[in-house]
């Protein structure tokens, strides 16, 4: 019963924290003058100036904040977002065609960041202060301290600009034909996926061969977190005296490492990972602009520069509620693995 | 535990041995005590890693400081404006009057990773100070005081660890306009929670510990335990984090700058001088590379500057971490 | 008394920041067949150290740098020994938790905290008993799969059948040819010419090899839903050591088995513990003070307990204590350590109406009596660091009866009187 008491605590502070959130990002917003906010009500071309003064003055952008907070959110029950000038549709509208190229990046890369960031950390862990290990953790430090978008146009520059592969872009051209035409049936909105269910193996290896490129820049950039965090834990665990019984019983090496240590050294490791997760997803916005892949992160960038007010609080909102619910996912999940943790 | 009932071999021995088989805890589970700083500063110069950081980090040093001499600029007013002989837009390869090459629109390379030193550090420096300052006050009281108060501050620490910090930091500058100005604001703005939970399970540890109990029965106010007893022991973890940070804060303050919220072309701010390169990444069909040192250049120094740091900052945590100083 | 284990001379250091810590400086200890042996002294002195260079598991930054450690398991050993010193690290592994264990002070941290209690005993019989494990489930595959009705079932378990006995046949195969091995590298043991060197090192290659598994069965390992056939040796292994925990007093064992060492005490925590040593039946047991930290009432349980299976299961206890009072307990014969030095060895009763070291007699002294009313008598000085130890003789800065000869070199070991050795030049003159 203590579990279900948790979740519930649990998730009574997650709609708290968001409710602070949304109150947060709708104060900067407020910062910017009524003047510029109208725009997201102008959903045809031309507006007279004269006009503005009345736009402002129909949707109350000169109230009091409490009333336009309370108002907005009040859409928001209603399901009702706003229109993103960026995206020239409304807000969700925006959001279901961009979410998915996102999610797939994400989908790909972090679980390659996790396992190469483990593997490199274990067999740092195991070879400490051999060449190996300095190699490792040289490695890991350069790639903690590069900056994404540096990385991503060197990349860029040597595959695609001097060996012509792996070009930016979510599809070629070809490709892009075949999803936009009638025929194609989008139902995860996933490219790889609905590849495989539209049975166009040709669009599915198209757009992994754009997703290459992404992805070793994500992993070099992100994978130096779990690869210290993992040498750290390992070591910690080897240094207990339960490993001294191991060899006392007459434990292998391998054993010793990848049984007994490893096991205890993953603990922390599942919680960075959710960590990893949401920032991967929040972190898009530059890894997109740069390889021009049409997600969410493209889409903020252009909505910042423009001002594009109900776009940028709705994805707030949403990245938002990804990391406290993946938190709360990590947390559970955690607490299913280690049989010291009882939640209550 | 039998102490008095059996006879045991205790003999007026002082110290432990210094055999490791015996692990002897210090009697703080915390840091090293100030007069240990000697020997931890001596092994942190020992480790070849800090030389290399520090080694950056003097030659960044060099270059902020003595910027107008070795750039001397065009124009003195605005000396984060960049020198361009002439107004061709594609970038020219490094000359004897541009030894690292140009930017697009003719802007020295040279020039803008000199000046832009400055404002690295004036970012770095200022924001993770800023942030250490508030995390210090927000962490001692939210550890010392607990109760509703931790509660309070510890929620709103969760309100921002949710925000997307790449997001929101853009929005919030682009509200307040852009510049580098903002960027510090924002960053300010966004970046002291991680200070306070890293102070306040500091103080947490330290709040039970004996030798406060003993302050609190012979009448100290609070501030006065806090000042002389809890901030002195609870600093190491905040230097440790701060050093470990100004990297990252360097990062996303270039990415700001890259995505375009920071200075306006022609300055002397690496960020920006990255993203004018985004047209420039495929040369001529005969030389592919051509433009290389545009895309290069900028964003090795902003990789080099960070990577001081944090090669420092690991230093600096590998040393003053309690669980790994045998050895 | 016949000779079980002998360390010969073992000088073990560290390689520490601070400087080589010389922990032992020449340990010379014998263990007999059947006797508990009590290693005594501060915490500090190199008893521990001792011990885990027996068992080749001492920690990093640590390395034994000279001497022989021989053990006389083995019948065919009686004479000369095998010095575990020259052999592989894998020869090690199979003797550490079959032929001996050992049991240490901190029951609650000495257990995985993430694995369960059932399987962290049964790794025990995973290591060394794997051929009995296997021959125990095929025999109940055996009966059961006449009884199964349904054919699926009937065909699982006798895939099940086939694969463990492919497992058994290979593992009874190579054991035997380990065994030959084993007698031809004993019979070189002790020559150390150029060819005979080359031929054990080809011998202990060869032997390391050896225990690769069958390309079968570890395919089926690795294919996610037949390799769920394992299980069922799991499920053997498991009631190996339900009994076993019940053997040694366990109550509940069955519902231990799945549980987590958390949820135990701490006296529970160390039957465990020595239920892991004793899984294999070990021809010798090295108990590590394990009752130090443990409250008086469990101290004495867990001593009748290693008494009671010192006369049935083990033959020989290795007792590593700071507490005097338990070595009058337990012991047949004891060792005294100072500093990384044997200063005293005899037969328990000796040692404390007869001592002749020094430092022995200043330890029995420093022990409070009832009817004392002066002050406690303590031996002057500090222990000494042993990245810098004293010169000659260790104890020389703290001893009353120091002569110049003390400074100068370690004094040997002499035996005084039959069985009752003494490390000092106050007794130089007595030797026999």
């Amino acid at each position: 019963m203590s579990m279900l008491n948790y979740v519930i605590r649990r998730l009574l502070f997650m709609i708290l924290v968001l409710f602070g959130v949304s109150i947060l990002v709708f104060g900067v917003m407020m910062l910017i003058p009524p003047g510029m906010r109208v725009s997201a009500y102008i959903t045809h071309e031309r507006i007279r100036p004269d006009q503005i003064d009345s736009m402002i003055e129909l949707y109350g952008l000169r109230d009091p904040f409490p009333i336009q907070y309370v108002r907005w959110l009040g859409n928001i029950f209603r399901g009702d977002f706003g229109f993103s000038v960026t995206a020239e549709s409304p807000v969700l509208e925006g959001f279901k065609l961009y979410f998915p190229t996102t999610l797939e990046l994400v989908l790909y890369s972090a679980p390659l960041v996790i396992l190469v960031g483990i593997w490199f950390g274990t067999v740092s862990a195991i070879h400490k202060d051999k060449p190996v290990d300095h190699g490792i953790r040289l490695f890991a430090i350069i790639g903690y301290s590069l900056p994404t978008f540096w990385l991503g146009l060197l990349l860029l520059m040597v595959f695609y600009g001097y060996l012509g592969v792996f070009p930016p872009g979510t599809l070629s051209n070809e490709g892009k034909d075949v999803v936009y035409s009638p025929e194609w049936i989008a139902i995860t909105g996933l490219l790889t996926v609905d590849g495989i269910l539209n049975w166009r193996w040709d669009i599915v290896w198209d757009a992994l061969y754009h997703l290459i490129l992404p992805t070793i820049n994500l992993i070099i950039l992100s994978s130096a977190l779990i690869m210290r965090l993992m040498r750290s834990t390992m070591l910690e665990a080897l240094g207990q005296d339960y490993i001294r019984t191991a060899l006392a019983k007459g434990a292998d090496r391998k054993t010793v490492y990848y049984k007994h240590a490893r096991r205890n050294g993953l603990l922390p490791v599942v919680t960075i990972s959710g960590i990893l997760f949401a920032g991967l997803l929040a972190g898009m916005v530059i890894t997109e602009t740069i390889f021009t892949r049409k997600g969410i992160g493209w889409w903020m960038a252009r909505a910042a520069l423009q001002l594009d007010v109900p776009a940028i609080m709705f994805n707030v909102l949403f990245l938002g509620t990804v990391f406290v619910v993946v938190n709360l996912i990590v947390d559970l999940i955690y607490a299913a693995i280690d049989p010291r943790i009882r939640l209550g | 535990m039998s102490s008095d009932s059996k006879p045991t071999l205790q003999p007026a021995s002082g110290d432990e041995d210094r055999v490791p088989e015996s692990t002897a805890e210090k009697p703080q589970a915390g840091h090293p005590r100030w007069k240990d700083l000697g020997f931890s500063l001596k092994r942190l110069l020992k480790n070849p890693l800090t030389i290399i950081g520090l080694t950056i980090i003097l030659f960044f040093v060099f270059l902020a400081i003595f910027a107008p001499i070795l750039a001397p600029p065009p124009r003195p007013t605005d000396p984060f404006l960049m020198p361009h002989k002439g107004w061709k837009i594609a970038p020219s390869p490094p000359s004897k009057d541009a030894p690292l090459g140009t930017l697009p629109s003719q802007y020295d390379i040279l020039y803008g990773v000199i000046w832009g030193a400055r404002s690295a550090f004036k970012i770095g420096v200022l924001v993770v100070m800023a942030n250490m300052v508030m995390g210090i006050i927000l962490g001692s009281l939210a550890g010392y005081f607990g109760g509703l108060i931790d509660e309070i501050i510890m929620r709103i620490t969760d309100i921002f660890y949710a925000i997307p910090l790449l997001v929101m930091g853009m929005a919030m500058v682009v509200a307040l306009g852009r510049g580098l100005t903002s960027i510090t604001i924002v960053l300010i703005i966004l970046g002291w929670p991680t200070y306070t939970r890293v102070i306040r399970s500091e103080v947490l540890v330290i709040r039970d510990m004996d030798y406060i109990q003993a302050a609190r029965a012979s009448g100290s106010s609070h501030l006065r335990i806090l000042l002389k007893h809890v901030l002195p022991n609870s600093i190491f973890s905040v230097i440790i984090v701060g050093s470990m940070r100004i990297g990252i804060t360097v990062l996303i303050a270039a990415a700001l700058s890259f995505l375009g919220l920071g200075s306006d072309a022609g300055y002397a701010d690496w960020g920006q001088m990255v993203s004018t390169c985004r047209n420039w990444i495929v040369g001529p069909a005969d030389n592919r590379l051509g433009y290389w040192y545009v895309v290069f250049i900028p964003g090795f120094v902003i990789a080099l500057f960070v990577l001081g740091w944090n090669l420092l900052g690991d230093a600096i945590r590998d040393v003053f971490d309690p669980k790994m100083r045998r050895r | 008394m016949e000779k079980l284990i002998e360390t010969r001379e073992l000088y073990t250091d560290f390689y520490t920041f601070e400087g080589v810590v010389k922990a032992l400086n020449g340990v010379s200890v014998v263990v007999n067949q059947g006797e508990t042996y009590g290693l005594v002294g501060e915490s500090g002195c190199g008893k521990s150290v001792t011990v885990r260079s027996m068992m080749r598991i001492v920690q990093s930054p640590g390395k034994i740098v000279d001497g022989k450690i021989l053990l006389f398991f083995r019948e065919a050993d009686r004479s000369k020994g095998i010095d575990i010193l020259k052999r592989s690290e894998t020869y090690m592994i199979s003797m550490r938790g079959d032929d001996i264990s050992m049991i240490f002070q901190e029951a609650s941290t000495s257990l995985n905290p993430v694995m369960s209690i059932g399987y962290q005993v049964g790794e025990s019989f995973y290591f060394h008993r794997l051929a009995q494990m296997l021959e125990l489930t095929v025999k109940e595959l055996e009966e059961e799969i006449p009884r199964a009705k349904f054919f699926l079932v009937k065909g699982w378990k006798r895939i099940q059948r086939g694969l463990f006995r492919r497992e058994l046949g290979r593992l009874t195969r190579y054991s035997a040819e380990i065994d030959r091995i084993d007698e031809q590298l004993y019979q070189l043991e002790d020559q150390e010419d150029p060819q005979s060197v080359r031929k054990k090192v080809l011998l202990n290659r060869h032997r390391d090899r050896l225990r690769e598994k069958d390309g079968l069965v570890q395919f089926v390992r690795r294919v996610p839903f037949l390799r769920r056939y394992y299980r069922r040796l799991d499920r053997t292994v498991k009631n190996q050591v339900v009994d076993l925990l019940r053997s040694l007093g366990v109550s509940n064992p069955d519902r231990i088995v799945d549980g987590h060492p958390h949820e135990l005490s701490g006296g529970m925590q160390q039957r465990i513990v020595i239920a892991i040593a004793l899984a294999c039946h070990p021809i010798m047991l090295i108990a590590d003070e394990p009752t130090s930290n443990l409250d008086v009432t469990i101290q004495a349980q867990i001593i009748d307990l290693i008494k009671t299976l010192k006369e049935t299961t083990i033959a020989s206890v290795l007792f590593i204590t700071h507490d005097l009072g338990l070595v009058a307990e337990i012991c047949d014969r004891a060792s005294v350590m100072y500093c990384g030095d044997v200063c005293e060895t005899a037969d328990v009763k000796t040692i404390f109406h007869d001592p002749l070291h020094p430092y022995t007699k200043g330890l029995l002294e420093s022990v409070p009596k009832a009817e004392q009313v002066e002050t406690l008598s303590t031996i002057p000085g500090v222990v000494p660091n042993l990245v810098d130890p004293p010169s000659g003789c260790r104890f020389h800065p703290r001893c009353p009866h120091t002569m110049d000869i003390c400074l100068e070199t370690k004094p040997p070991t002499i035996e005084y009187a039959p069985g009752h050795y003494v490390a000092c030049y106050l007794y130089m003159d007595n030797e026999r």
